[in-house]
């Protein structure tokens, strides 16, 4: 159990810069996600906190304390890797209870204790295999055991879930959003899929080109996307962005208009989330354009609609499929519309 | 790609001829040493002796020879461990490390290895006897060593570089330390290659002749291949007696060999392929 802390943490590597100053504290027990597209520097934060890469410049605190300093062995936490990282030489049980073998705990005690983490995980029954001998599904088990053995201060996964199929994905994500809970220990998490982050974070912090973008829970997040990278990152699918322009208070498109509040400017974006549009009458509609494509999903159907250039995504119900080629009207529902800058793609400042 | 019939059979008959063109030499090793003296040069010449004999091993398991026995074992032995060990420690600080100039070394060590023996005995001849090592174990082992060294660091790195980095990422975290690391991870994952690398240095310095003719000068001294030289006289060669101490020579190496060949096989292409 323990509170991060990071300060103006940086990387190089040569000339290359894999991550700006970052600055972020995570309290305890908080499940902090870091989500962005692969190379944003996501794994090289990780990496850090772990004591594997040195930072080029900055601090690292853990419960207030600079481990800049501090091998990776004395800094009291666990790892899950990628590729998982299971010793092929030493059996499941050999594998779990490692940990426990450097810090001397012997015979019965760490027998127990492995058993007890090999159940958690419900491997208790296969303490005697190779980890060759284990599907994909139970290594990743084997090494969220073995990190999860001795209670470290700080839990740090590195993508786990990425090599499984989408469904054992689906699994597993509810059963490690479940021992984060119980144990409530403080955990770091790096991936690329926004539902795993969405689904499993407390906070999301989103890091692009070397440089945090947004800092907020899943819902903010997902309510007021910071910049144009984030609204097309989050939500499946991701929020529809229009470029247009903003005149005496509307956003102008050659396919109509809409109103909105913002300051006018000569390039801005519109971004509309798929469930908050409405079909219309063209007659009566903010924008206008035709079906390019009508796919029923399940529990609803995704139009697509194209305005101009760009395809337009809209949630509407199962049964309100449309041909290709309608001509359909939209209605953007009021309150739910972003506007973002169009040069700097950046949300601007809430106009007082 | 599965070949045709008439392919496979041509290949396979190759392959045969090959073979045999590597086994004559030890065929015939074998045969004239069960030959009786009156036969190796017998006219016509017989590819097997017409009355096979055992007299010459008896012969040629002299005393001597089971002091040069020891003598190669003692030597043998003793370089395998050093190199092994050495060129273990020096293959994963070369496969590691993260300097240029560490990894430049690296091909420092494969242009060592670059220098024919003969061009190189006679100045590692005069350090030896400086430092007064002439016709000692020591003086046989470091010229080995030195020898041998190179490839063994080529071969071990080609294992070390394939181990997964996060393996060793992953016990750091658990907490072990540099050192258990090594003992714990990394030696246990590379035995094949350190098997390989051991039988490939034993093959080497067992059957070494031009450092040990050189280097050793008491018959006391001497390893098998010198030993071998007895039988080469001013007047006449035994050949008798040196193809029966030439095959049981030869039986140590052979049969560590069948045992292990599938580590040194796989050490020999390690890293050559992407698995």
């Amino acid at each position: 159990m323990a509170s991060v802390a990071l300060r103006g943490l940086g990387k190089r590597f040569g000339t290359f810069t894999a991550l700006e100053s970052v600055d972020l504290s995570i309290p305890d027990g908080e499940f902090l996600v870091l989500l962005g597209p692969s190379g944003c520097g996501k794994t090289t934060v990780m990496r850090m906190i772990a004591g594997l890469e040195e930072p080029s410049c900055g601090d690292i605190l853990i419960d207030g304390q600079r481990v800049n300093d501090l091998a990776a062995r004395d800094r009291d936490l666990a790892m899950v890797f990628q590729n998982y990282a299971l010793y092929p030489h030493m059996t499941v049980g050999q594998n779990i209870g490692y940990p426990l073998k450097i810090k001397r705990i012997k015979g019965e005690e760490r027998q127990r204790r492995v058993q007890e983490a090999a159940d958690k995980v419900e491997l208790g029954h296969l303490l005697a295999r190779k980890p060759a001998e284990l599907s994909g599904g139970q290594r990743q088990r084997v090494a969220l055991a073995r990190a999860l053995i001795r209670t470290p201060r700080l839990f740090l996964m590195d993508e786990p879930l990425s090599n499984l199929d989408a469904k054992l994905r689906t699994v597993m994500r509810a059963q490690l959003k479940h021992l984060q809970r119980e144990l409530a220990t403080t955990t770091i998490y790096v991936t690329h899929d926004q539902v795993e982050a969405m689904t499993l974070a407390d906070r999301i912090v989103i890091l692009n080109d070397a440089r945090i973008q947004q800092i907020g829970t899943p819902a903010e997040i997902y309510a007021r996307p910071a910049n144009v990278f984030i609204a097309g990152f989050i939500g499946s699918p991701p929020m529809n962005l229009i470029e247009g322009r903003i005149e005496n208070g509307r956003f102008v498109h050659a396919a109509g208009a809409v109103g909105v509040t913002a300051a006018d400017r000569a390039r801005a974006v519109l971004g509309l989330r798929p469930e908050d549009i409405a079909l219309a009458d063209p007659a009566d509609a903010d924008l206008v354009g035709e079906v390019y494509a009508s796919e029923l999903i399940g529990d609803h159907t995704l139009l697509s609609i194209r305005i101009g250039q760009t395809l337009v995504a809209v949630k509407v119900a199962p049964d309100g499929g449309l041909p290709i080629g309608t001509k359909a009207g939209l209605k953007a529902s009021t309150g739910k519309l972003h506007v973002f800058d169009g040069e700097s793609g950046e949300r601007p400042p809430v106009r007082q | 790609m599965r070949r045709s019939l008439p392919a496979r059979f041509g290949l396979a008959l190759l392959q045969m001829a090959v073979a045999a063109f590597v086994l004559i030499p030890f065929f015939w090793m074998l045969s004239v040493s069960l030959k009786p003296t009156t036969e190796p040069f017998a006219i016509p010449a017989r590819l097997w002796p017409e009355a096979p004999t055992l007299a010459n091993y008896v012969t040629a398991f002299r005393p001597e020879f089971r002091d040069y026995f020891l003598n190669s074992v003692v030597v043998s032995l003793s370089t395998v461990a050093i190199t092994v060990t050495l060129g273990l420690l020096a293959a994963y600080a070369f496969s590691r490390a993260r300097l240029l100039v560490i990894t430049g070394l690296m091909s420092l060590v494969v242009l060592a290895q670059m220098f024919p023996h003969s061009a190189i005995i006679i100045p590692i001849y005069k350090m030896m006897r400086a430092a007064d090592l002439l016709n000692t174990y020591t003086s046989l082992i470091v010229a080995y060593v030195s020898v041998t060294l190179p490839v063994a660091i080529w071969m071990l790195h080609g294992f070390l570089a394939k181990l997964p980095v996060s393996l060793e990422e992953a016990a750091n975290i658990d907490g072990a330390g540099p050192i258990r690391v090594f003992w714990e991870i990394v030696v246990p994952l590379a035995r094949p290659g350190i098997i390989a690398t051991a039988v490939y240095v034993l093959i080497v310095t067992w059957q070494e002749f031009l450092f040990a003719l050189s280097f050793t000068s008491s018959k006391a001294m001497r390893t098998l291949p010198v030993g071998l030289n007895d039988f080469i006289g001013q007047y006449g060669i035994r050949y008798g007696e040196l193809m029966a101490s030439s095959v049981m020579v030869s039986v140590p190496v052979v049969a560590v060999f069948f045992l292990l060949q599938r580590y040194f096989v796989a050490g020999l292409t390690a890293g050559a392929v992407k698995g």
